[in-house]
């Protein structure tokens, strides 16, 4: 049954097609499935085959990218109401565009990954400033700030990245907050996320999710360590 | 329609021409003009033709004036007098000048819209439509209310960047880029402005200080980068719904390089950061607001502005992503020049491919990839989701074998999903923001050159345009020029302008949260459902 179920999910996904993901998750419901199963046996494991496959499908588009994305944290969201126990969150990222930035749908692919994922997402929205990054990363305990910048001036902006780098630097909250950048500046220049003090940075949304998690295992096991 | 085929020193190419249509306004649209000084009246004879074969009108009382009898016997010809009714074979010895300018369709122009009356001294005017890749430039005189001659030609900023962008970012980084790009653009509507003098009326110098007022309207952008004012505030989001003033402050200095030292220069002011004049001439020309009922207008460019009339007020947005419907990041892509594929029908036989002039394909204008992906949504070479059927790695899918300047791809697909689902995600969050249905909207009006080709059925196929009656949806591809010539005619038509927009609220949707749901649920190339604004 369960092979039957996340098949004709992964079909869903793949066909982008959100109504039938719902049909299918519902109808796993109503044959008794958990809430708990249908998140950790179905859904992360096609965000992960996702993930993986994007790397190899050169056929796969944004435009498939923003619906499976938007599938992924529906059928999340609603599954969470279902759940007995609150999930345990694996860690936290405030996002946001930079300053000057109001392209925000770059950011929704990766938000949509990581919320299947179980990572809590800040959403700050667009336009926003370095200091306010670090006071909400600070203020939720977050792992990650995550840039979304789609425009070269505001990439590279002096009230961008590179003054969140400072802020972390003059606070003494390197070890503790990663910065991750995205958007079109940075993959014409792949070396362009070190110059404007970023961590890493991530090709594409769906990819970023997971260079987000391997982020806040890293964070995480320095604070223990 | 009948064929022209026209040989000179150059080659040999074929015209469409409307049945009764003077040889010389044919060709007056297209890069192959005939010699003219004169307007078209038989008095200078420069356009001379030899009629080789056809069916032609019989000589007129210039032609038997201008032209010997030997050489009449000879088939010659002014093609500004001679008419075609069938096929029709010429020689052309002489082509003009290579130009930059054509003259506009008069099928593509609006009428006259004006109510003319007594206007001072110099009665003449001209009409400037700015746009990112076309100018549109119309000479007028505005006693008589007689359109005089219209020209289009490229927006020689291209070279700084075919995007909006590029070029602010050009102007920003460097004061003389800033002023380049801007004299860039007054020396175009000089050269074309003198064309339609040398050509329509056989007299420039004479002609200029006669000009007593220009009207220009375009895009937030190009009106700045025009005067050099305020280009700097349009990458700051805090301008994105504020007015931003671009009137010439250098008058004096545009009226001594143009010659013209009786023009009085007019930038129509735009509404905000990111909807310019060119909506607002729209607005007029459609005479959006005069209806009691919901009217939306959709101005397909570089940028597409989105406007919702309720009835009682204008509510405005714009989103990106009109660049795809101009051929722009689309490997085949192309604007609707000659070797444009148009429009293509479905029949037995297989496909149907209709290119502008009849040349061999080179692309897909914007109308001509409407119908491609419709198709190929409609025989299931794609899904809805965008993704082919069989993959191909990237190569895309021929819709005739063999011919590669037929081949789209998954990202040309993709170009146009999130082109097509940020308009129907556009108008859609106005219609909430206004309470309102698709049931309420009466009217549809389509601005821009995507939709002077477009085939509405196939649009709402793929969900770009609303699932409202057909009737409901007018193709306006020149509105914008329409609109400035209406203000160039009217006394008041500053005020117009002013009085439109006055009442106008301007959305941003990025800061309109339910705008990003949306649209990204129309992203399928599905129709739109007609109950989803009120989801």
């Amino acid at each position: 049954m369960i092979e039957d179920i996340i098949k004709a999910y992964n079909e869903a996904v793949y066909e982008t097609d959100k109504d039938t993901a719902f049909e299918v998750v519902n109808g796993a419901l109503a044959q008794g499935m958990s809430a708990e199963d249908i998140i950790f046996q179905v859904v992360i494991p096609a965000v992960e085959e996702m993930m993986s496959l994007i790397v190899k499908d050169p056929d796969a588009n944004l435009a498939q990218h923003f619906m499976t994305a938007q599938i992924a944290a529906e059928v999340t969201e609603k599954m969470l109401l279902l759940f007995k126990f609150p999930p345990e969150i694996i860690g936290r990222v405030v996002i946001g565009t930079a300053a000057g930035d109001l392209h925000s749908l770059g950011k929704r692919i990766v938000m949509g990954c990581l919320k299947a994922l179980m990572v809590e997402v800040i959403d700050l929205g667009v336009n926003v400033t370095a200091e306010k990054f670090v006071d909400a990363a600070v203020a939720h305990d977050a792992q990650v700030i995550g840039i979304s910048a789609m425009m070269v001036h505001t990439a590279m902006g002096e009230h961008g990245c590179a003054e969140v780098r400072k802020l972390l630097k003059e606070r003494g909250l390197e070890d503790k907050i990663k910065v991750i950048v995205g958007g079109a500046p940075y993959r014409y220049d792949a070396e362009l996320y070190k110059n404007v003090g970023a961590d890493t940075w991530a090709n594409d949304g769906v990819s970023a999710g997971k260079v987000i998690v391997d982020l806040i295992k890293e964070v995480k096991s320095h604070v223990t360590a | 329609m009948a064929i022209l085929i026209v040989h000179s020193h150059v080659g040999t190419r074929q015209f469409d021409i409307t049945e009764g249509q003077n040889v010389r306004d044919a060709l007056d649209t297209t890069d192959w003009r005939v010699r003219a000084a004169c307007g078209g009246v038989g008095s200078c004879g420069a356009c001379v033709v030899q009629v080789e074969s056809g069916g032609v009108s019989p000589l007129t009382l210039s032609e038997y004036q201008r032209i010997s009898a030997d050489a009449r016997a000879q088939g010659w010809r002014l093609s500004c007098q001679l008419r075609v009714y069938s096929d029709t074979h010429i020689h052309l010895e002489h082509l003009a000048h290579t130009s930059v300018w054509h003259s506009i369709p008069t099928a593509d122009l609006m009428p006259s819209p004006c109510k003319f009356r007594e206007i001072g001294e110099y009665h003449y005017g001209v009409a400037v439509d700015l746009g990112t890749t076309h100018l549109r430039v119309t000479l007028w005189n505005r006693k008589t209310g007689q359109r005089i001659a219209s020209r289009k030609g490229l927006n020689p900023q291209e070279r700084f960047g075919a995007d909006v962008l590029n070029r602010l970012d050009a102007a920003l980084v460097n004061t003389d880029t800033a002023q380049e790009l801007s004299r860039l653009v007054r020396n175009a509507i000089m050269k074309a402005l003198r064309d339609m003098l040398a050509r329509e009326v056989g007299e420039i110098r004479l002609m200029l200080p006669e000009i007593g007022l220009i009207t220009i309207v375009g895009n937030t952008a190009m009106l700045a980068l025009l005067t050099g004012q305020g280009y700097s505030d349009l990458l700051n989001p805090d301008f994105w719904q504020a007015r931003i003033d671009c009137q010439p402050i250098d008058y004096k200095k545009w009226q001594s390089q143009w010659l013209l030292p009786n023009a009085k220069i007019i930038v129509l002011p735009p509404i905000a950061g990111f909807v310019g004049s060119d909506l607002t001439a729209d607005l007029l020309a459609t005479q959006l607001c005069n209806g009691t009922q919901g009217a939306f207008l959709l101005d397909v460019g570089t940028n597409t502005e989105i406007v919702l009339w309720t009835g009682k007020t204008l509510l405005i947005t714009s989103v990106p992503g009109g660049p795809a419907f101009e051929g722009v990041g689309i490997r085949n892509g192309m604007s609707a020049e000659s070797g444009a594929i148009w429009n293509i029908e479905q029949n037995e036989n297989g496909l149907t491919l209709e290119t502008l002039n009849h040349e061999p394909a080179r692309g897909f204008c914007g109308s001509g990839l409407v119908d491609a992906i419709t198709i190929l949504v409609s025989t299931k070479v794609l899904k809805p989701s965008g993704r082919f059927a069989q993959p191909n790695g990237g190569d895309g899918y021929a819709l005739v074998e063999g011919n590669s300047r037929t081949v789209i791809t998954g990202c040309d697909v993709d170009a146009f999903q999130r082109a097509k689902a940020a308009i129907a995600a556009a108008m859609e969050t106005l219609l909430e923001l206004a309470n309102m249905t698709w049931c309420d909207i009466e009217r549809l009006c389509m601005c821009g050159a995507f939709g002077r080709h477009l085939n509405i059925q196939n649009a709402q196929a793929i969900g770009l345009l609303p699932p409202i009656s057909a009737d409901k949806i007018e193709l306006n591809a020149d509105a914008s020029l329409a609109g400035c010539e209406l203000a160039l005619l009217n006394e008041n038509g500053l005020l117009l302008f002013d009085e439109i927009t006055a009442n106008a609220q301007t959305f941003n949707l990025s800061l309109i949260p339910d705008y990003e749901e949306r649209y990204i649920n129309h992203l399928l190339l599905k129709p739109i459902r007609a109950e989803t604004a009120h989801d």
